[in-house]
């Protein structure tokens, strides 16, 4: 998929862990998994929103599109 | 008292057991039918009264049993189709919550393939009596024979097949679904 999602990469710039973030935007370790290794398929505004909120970013800095 | 789900697919696994044993004992009495025919055929109008095909027999051995080959072939066909219908239900392989699965997907493309062979070798076996009653040969009704309502198995499978497809959509959708965060 041409969309690439960078939250490893901001995880490390917060030096936030999988557990931490999934304990601040309640979502489980496997659906950050899922987010993470860019298997989902989609994202929904309201886990947008959680993520950016608890990692202090923009939605830019998470997600990039790049041509195959 | 409340209808669930659950209930309804109780209710639905006994009617199909009751179903299916009808079914076998029916294509059961056509093969033995058959066998005895060709064994001592001076049996066979003791046999299935219903189904007395006895005059056939007298009139060409090779007709009969092409004709038995018929019957025999639609209620084996439907036998199979309940025993589907009976496994699915009895594994109960499908998660009512999540019910777009490729299990329950491959089950609905059996039974529209096989409803639609019942669908063909009803309407085969019909034709086929009709040229022999235009032969002049005594043949019973062909609901006695159960071949009828070849055109209402042909409507079941191609309904079934049209489901099968909105069903694949379905899976896809599941999916995902499921991969949405």
């Amino acid at each position: 998929m041409p969309i690439i999602v960078n939250l490893d990469v901001m995880m490390a710039k917060r030096k936030m862990s999988l557990n931490e973030l999934s304990e601040k935007v309640d979502l489980t370790l496997a659906n950050l998994s899922i987010l993470k290794t860019g298997k989902a398929k989609a994202i929904r505004f309201s886990t947008l929103e959680a993520i950016c909120q608890a990692l202090d970013c923009q939605p830019g800095d998470l997600l990039e599109y790049s041509k195959e | 008292m409340e209808i669930t789900t659950k209930r309804t697919l109780t209710v639905l696994l006994v009617l199909a057991w009751i179903i299916f044993v009808g079914i076998c004992i029916e294509a059961g009495g056509f093969i033995v039918n058959a066998f005895f025919a060709l064994v001592n055929p001076s049996v066979v109008k003791h046999l299935w009264h219903e189904a007395d095909l006895s005059a056939l027999l007298v009139y060409n051995t090779w007709y009969f049993f092409a004709a038995m080959l018929l019957m025999s072939v639609v209620a084996i066909l439907k036998a199979w189709l309940f025993y589907l219908i009976i496994k699915i239900l009895h594994d109960k392989n499908f998660n009512l919550a999540q019910p777009f699965n490729g299990v329950l997907r491959r089950f609905i493309f059996n039974i529209a393939c096989i409803t639609f062979m019942i669908g063909l070798f009803s309407w085969w076996g019909v034709k086929y009596t009709s040229w022999l009653t235009g032969q002049g040969v005594a043949i019973p009704d062909i609901q006695d024979l159960r071949l009828g309502g070849a055109d209402v198995w042909l409507f079941m499978s191609v309904t079934l097949f049209v489901i099968g497809q909105i069903f694949k959509r379905g899976v896809e959708m599941q999916a995902e679904n499921e991969l949405t965060i």
